[in-house]
């Protein structure tokens, strides 16, 4: 596998091919953000921001720090709700609702929409715990089936030959960048639709992020992925469209060959440039 | 040492350098002298236990109950009495406190009622002990006209409370936000990721302050006076008087009989190798993250 790596981590050109493959049959959309403002506090933090986010592709959401990518993110599975103060205003539509409606169970959304961090999160528990935890949480499943997820889970980011023989043992023995494996797989064993992840690399290796994103391509065949990545090349590598954000503001959004090619605003090519940020 | 002097440069101050080497010097003196009064103290009063306690250990201990002066006795119902007082009193403190410090990290935080409890469980720590021992009394032993070993229990756990309390708030508050934030993120109600999740991830320090909670009670004499008593019978009974061995160490260590004083070195020595014994299986069984 590590053989694959120098290659992947160097060469922007093939992903970007894909991405071009992929344009030209459009994906329905999965998730729909459509005049969405943003506060902490009195801040205003996010400034009517409308965004689609196609289905089973990669949204790739870049943009200087604390130009509210992040807080995006978190206003789609409505994570900001845990601090009293923020405050969303707006729709983001999924499954033809509107998450924001206070009448939504945060806790089915949030097993359909899942969200990777940038560091990893393994909790107190064994390697099979971890994933059997979110499981646990929706589903009544036996004993054999759950064997069989958690395996099922552990298989798709790669991190089931490195511990099978090892599931009871802590998962905080892992190295970083197979914790931040298994807390893919401890999302995507939830069978969530949409993969939120924020900054999910860097706290990583670039042997151990190359390798995550080569699970993005994976994944994308069947979640819809919205990645937050302060690292450009990541962006052009993985994101099947890219959004630029600038100061609470969507700048520009497009695929991410034409971003990166032939952007449209100044803001967005002084970024991609290195000029700024 | 060495190194500061060969590697000195010319344009930075060898006195700063000095002056620096110098306090690190003293303030490492500091802290071993302030370490060696310590472990004297320890180790005198551990010595002192053992040299006066260790002549009076015998099989009658541990099988007979007290006994008057000159008689043949052991200390068997003090033991016994001590472990059912001690127990129950965690099993009902260790709980509440645990609740109460997961309201405080967790729910109340920053609250008007939050403040007030974390205020009151701060006093009770601090709080002169005969005063809960009193406050039992007009609780629990006056409405039933007699001392019981009951009484004795409830009074340890007020004791042993606030110090569970502190010691889960504190242990909650360093669980790392993005822990929390992950559990929130697969869909966990806010309950199961306290409990699940980062109860789990600080289990080694809670259990810590139960067992400061168990060591600071298991040793408590004063709310024991008015409260269960004493007892010289074995007894069994949480409705009836029951002996403790602190109650009993105070009892014959104030004596006048040579036999009664041997016992209650004994017993002393008794209840800090009891202390000793639970910190050491505790930290063995809670030492590394396995579930």
């Amino acid at each position: 596998m590590s053989v694959e790596v120098p290659v992947k981590a160097t060469g922007m050109t093939q992903p970007l091919d894909s991405t071009a493959a992929s344009k030209d049959t459009p994906h329905p959309v999965a998730m729909q953000v459509k005049g969405l403002n943003f506060y902490y506090g009195t801040s205003h933090a996010l400034h009517d921001i409308s965004l689609d986010f196609p289905e089973r592709s990669v949204t790739g959401m870049i943009g200087p720090s604390g130009c509210g990518k992040s807080t995006l993110l978190r206003v789609l599975n409505r994570m900001y709700d845990l601090y009293p103060g923020q405050r969303a205003t707006g729709e983001v539509i999924f499954d033809k609702q509107n998450i924001l409606n206070s009448g939504v169970d945060l806790n089915v959304l949030r097993s359909r929409i899942g969200m990777v961090f940038q560091k990893p999160t393994p909790f107190p528990m064994s390697i099979y715990d971890n994933i059997a935890f979110g499981i646990r949480l929706h589903e009544r499943v036996s004993r054999s089936e759950m064997d069989g997820r958690v395996e099922d889970a552990l298989r798709r980011v790669a991190l089931w030959p490195e511990v099978q023989d090892r599931l009871s043992a802590s998962a905080t023995a892992l190295s970083g960048g197979q914790q931040q494996r298994l807390c893919i797989a401890r999302t995507i064993a939830v069978r969530p639709e949409v993969i939120l992840l924020d900054e999910p690399t860097s706290a990583l290796d670039p042997v151990s992020t190359a390798r995550i994103e080569e699970l993005l391509d994976e994944l994308k065949t069947e979640f819809t992925i919205a990645i937050v990545t302060h690292n450009m090349q990541q962006a052009a590598r993985c994101a099947d469209q890219v959004a630029f954000f600038y100061m609470g503001r969507l700048i520009e959004v497009d695929s991410t060959a034409r971003m990166f090619t032939t952007p449209r605003e100044q803001q967005t090519q002084d970024y991609i440039t290195g000029r700024f940020g | 040492m060495k190194a500061n002097n060969t590697l000195m440069r010319a344009d930075r101050s060898a006195s700063l350098l000095w002056r620096r080497h110098m306090c690190d010097k003293l303030a490492t003196a500091m802290s071993w002298l302030g370490m060696l009064i310590v472990v004297f103290m320890l180790g005198s009063i551990l010595w002192t236990l053992f040299k006066n306690g260790l002549a009076g250990m015998s099989v009658h201990l541990f099988t007979m109950s007290m006994a008057a002066p000159g008689q043949p006795g052991g200390l068997a119902n003090a033991i016994m009495g001590s472990i059912i007082q001690t127990g129950l009193a965690i099993l009902i403190g260790a709980p509440a406190g645990l609740m109460t410090g997961i309201y405080l990290a967790e729910y109340g935080t920053t609250s008007r009622m939050a403040r007030i409890v974390r205020f009151v469980s701060d006093m009770l720590l601090s709080a002169p002990s005969i005063l809960i021992g009193l406050f039992i009394y007009m609780m629990l032993v006056v409405p039933f006209g007699h001392f019981s070993g009951l009484s004795g229990a409830v009074a340890l756990a007020i004791l042993a409370m606030p110090i569970v309390v502190r010691t889960t708030e504190d242990m909650l508050r360093l669980v790392p936000v993005a822990m929390r934030e992950a559990g929130i993120a697969l869909g966990a109600p806010k309950w199961r990721v306290i409990l699940f999740i980062c109860v789990r991830a600080v289990r080694a320090g809670i259990m810590t302050g139960v067992l400061l909670a168990i060591a600071r009670v298991a040793g408590e004499t004063a709310p024991l006076l008015f409260t269960s008593l004493g007892n010289s019978e074995w007894s069994l009974d949480l409705g009836r008087p029951m002996a403790s061995l602190p109650v009993a160490i105070y009892q014959y260590a104030g004596s006048a009989y040579q036999d009664w004083m041997q016992q209650a070195w004994t017993g002393a020595l008794l209840v800090t190798l009891g202390v000793l014994i639970i910190n050491i299986v505790v930290r063995v069984g809670t030492r590394g993250g396995r579930s």
